[in-house]
């Protein structure tokens, strides 16, 4: 998994996530994420590095 | 075999016998059923004379388990006997239970004998299409993907399971050396170092039946797991289905039909699929925690069919069962003289057919290895391989089955949300269909944690074609066949008259029968010899350029190398458990 910088602009990026949810409703936002994290996984693919990503996710301390 | 429908019979009673209860969890069920075989009890010598004989292998139910295991030791010549409780194949009433036949089952199937009739009588589809809501998601045409092409059996083929089981019944009788037991319940049972005892009861008469290897092929309310103190892994879940068997008078496409989400069933999905007899099978998925006597009812049946297909599709109702989906795993597979195998092991939902084909695998891999001991060609030790692989095999099936009732019946809230977000992007984007799990098709296999394996082996090897020696043609289960359950070590290419002695000696000593593979262009140089023109049985086995591949009864690798040496001599011993007696 990399943790390090990889976007080509990632304020660009965080600037699009959030214009996508724009408008929409509790449900249409959650739906939309979900699409996002599948589409996103994909371009992933390797199995080692989703599981870290999973991982990773689920292991911000509060 | 019957092949019309007639009204179910009534149960028959006979004095001091219970009739057969349903024993597979389809406690109810309507419909006219179908009409099936029925066996003749007959008083077994323990009550007709009092004769006890010791018997090497007890088989406790015939199922399309029980049958396999009995049939394959049939024709590996072991002498045996089955119990089973009714007297006809199915469960009275219930007679309709699996219907999907993988590859791996019907290339058993064809080496026991029974596979030309299966081909005759079930039914090949090529095209699927799955749906959500009024939208078509994916379709795909079998015939386009070329996995399986090379096996000389189709990637599967749907058909009652009781025809199998008629199949395989007249089968033994054809080729004796199994008894099969009608009307024979066992009631107790006990074993310990000396040997078990089974309590057997019969239209008859009670008697003993004394036995040194006994298996546990009675389903998913085995009493065995309760007599051996079982363990068992299982997981309770909420989601009901109700099957009905119907025919039409204006018959659907042959194609097999899968809604994720059913407009007509109340956005729960639903299965549509076609088996012999023209005969369909459509699945409804039910309310979460549905009272199974509601759902069946027939009004309530009528209702649903005419909902889907129209209120004038002239359907006919042949069997009605509903069910409550759940998954089950025994820890152990083995209990000192028990084994236990199909529903008794593990019990899983019906998606990709893991049931009835894992428990034909079962039979399968404990046949050959019971031959082996009770001829005194395997050390005892192979025995405990039988848990080694085969609970292997259902730990996976129970997880690849967990994952597709998850997706089918998602729990509410995100769950249900990624389903929504899976369905939707897999009607614009191929990969994501990958996400849409209607089932994984039960596989061979593989074995990894076998102390019989080698590392390279544990595969299972496909039916492919070959020609022997006389240019005619051959396929891998006239290899094994010709083996007759020793182990089949195939040679490919020429190793050189150092290894040709070598083999020749290794051959003279151990339970081995060597066949040399060619190539296109090689020459042959042991007498045993077969071409491979086009490399699929290299490919089958598994290897590459000159290697060896030691080829079980049961049609898996149990070891591959290249240098004919000590490293082969080894992999012999390791797969009939004999490196493990000195332990």
């Amino acid at each position: 998994m990399n943790t390090t910088l990889h976007f080509q602009d990632a304020d660009l990026f965080y600037e699009q996530l959030l214009d996508a949810h724009q408008g929409l409703s509790k449900e249409q936002s959650d739906l939309l994420n979900a699409r996002l994290i599948l589409l996103l996984a994909n371009q992933v693919g390797d199995a080692q590095v989703l599981r870290a990503c999973i991982e990773a996710a689920k292991d911000i301390p509060k | 075999m019957p092949q019309t429908i007639s009204p179910a019979r009534e149960p028959q009673a006979s004095a001091g016998y219970a009739a057969a209860t349903f024993t597979n969890g389809y406690e109810f069920t309507q419909g006219s059923g179908y009409t099936l075989p029925e066996y003749p009890f007959t008083e077994p010598p323990e009550l007709a004379t009092g004769q006890h004989a010791r018997h090497p292998v007890v088989i406790v139910g015939g199922g399309i388990t029980g049958l396999t295991l009995a049939c394959a030791l049939a024709q590996l010549g072991v002498a045996a006997v089955l119990l089973d409780e009714d007297n006809t194949v199915g469960v009275k009433g219930a007679s309709s239970r699996g219907i999907c036949y993988t590859q791996k089952s019907l290339e058993i199937f064809h080496r026991l004998g029974v596979y030309e009739r299966i081909a005759a009588k079930g039914i090949q589809w090529s095209v699927g299409r799955t749906f959500a809501g009024e939208d078509e998601v994916y379709s795909f045409d079998l015939r386009q993907q070329s996995a399986y092409n090379l096996s000389s059996q189709p990637p599967f083929i749907n058909i009652q399971q009781f025809y199998i089981e008629g199949f395989l019944v007249e089968r033994i009788y054809e080729l004796g050396h199994v008894d099969l037991r009608w009307q024979s319940r066992v009631s107790a049972f006990e074993q310990d170092a000396g040997g078990a005892v089974l309590t057997v009861e019969t239209p008859a008469g009670s008697y003993r039946l004394e036995a040194d290897h006994v298996v546990d092929a009675t389903g998913s309310h085995s009493p065995f797991r309760r007599w051996c103190k079982a363990s068992v892994t299982a997981k309770k879940g909420d989601d009901r289905w109700c099957i009905a068997d119907v025919r039409f008078t204006k018959r659907p496409p042959t194609e097999r039909h899968t809604w994720i989400e059913a407009p007509f069933n109340d956005n729960r999905a639903v299965w549509q699929h076609l088996m012999g007899d023209e005969v369909w099978r459509i699945d409804y998925q039910m309310a979460p925690d549905a009272d199974p006597a509601y759902v069946s009812r027939e009004d309530v049946v009528r209702e649903r069919l005419a909902r889907q297909f129209g209120p004038d599709a002239g359907v006919e109702i042949v069997w009605v069962g509903p069910y409550a989906y759940r998954s089950e795993c025994i820890d152990q597979m083995r209990h000192g003289r028990v084994f236990f195998m199909g529903d008794s092991a593990k019990v899983v939902s019906p998606f990709g057919a893991r049931g009835g084909n894992t428990g034909i695998a079962d039979a399968d891999n404990l046949a050959w290895k019971l031959a082996a001991v009770l001829r005194g060609q395997a050390a005892p030790a192979l025995l405990d391989s039988y848990h080694q692989e085969r609970h292997e095999a259902a730990q996976q099936n129970v997880l690849v089955t967990n994952r597709t009732a998850r997706f089918l019946r998602p729990a509410d809230g995100v769950e249900r949300l990624f389903r929504q977000a899976a369905i939707g992007l897999a009607k614009q984007h191929p990969f994501a269909r990958q996400f849409v799990n209607t089932g994984r098709m039960a596989v061979a296999n593989p074995y990894t944690r076998s102390r019989t394996c080698g590392s390279t082996g544990g595969l299972s090897v496909q039916n492919v074609s070959f020609e022997w020696a006389d240019g005619s043609p051959g396929v891998v289960n006239d290899l094994l066949q010709w083996a007759g359950g020793h182990l089949l070590l195939l040679v490919f290419g020429d190793p050189g008259a150092t290894a040709m002695r070598r083999l020749r000696a290794l051959a003279g000593g151990a339970p081995v029968r060597c066949v040399q593979v060619l190539g296109a262009d090689d020459r042959a140089a042991a007498r045993e010899h077969v071409r491979d023109r086009h490399g699929h049985l290299r490919g089958a086995c598994h290897v590459f350029r000159h290697a060896w591949a030691l080829v079980r009864p049961d049609s898996y690798v149990a070891a591959t190398g290249e240098d004919i040496d000590a490293s082969l001599v080894r992999a012999i011993e390791k797969s009939l458990g004999a490196d493990q007696e000195a332990a």
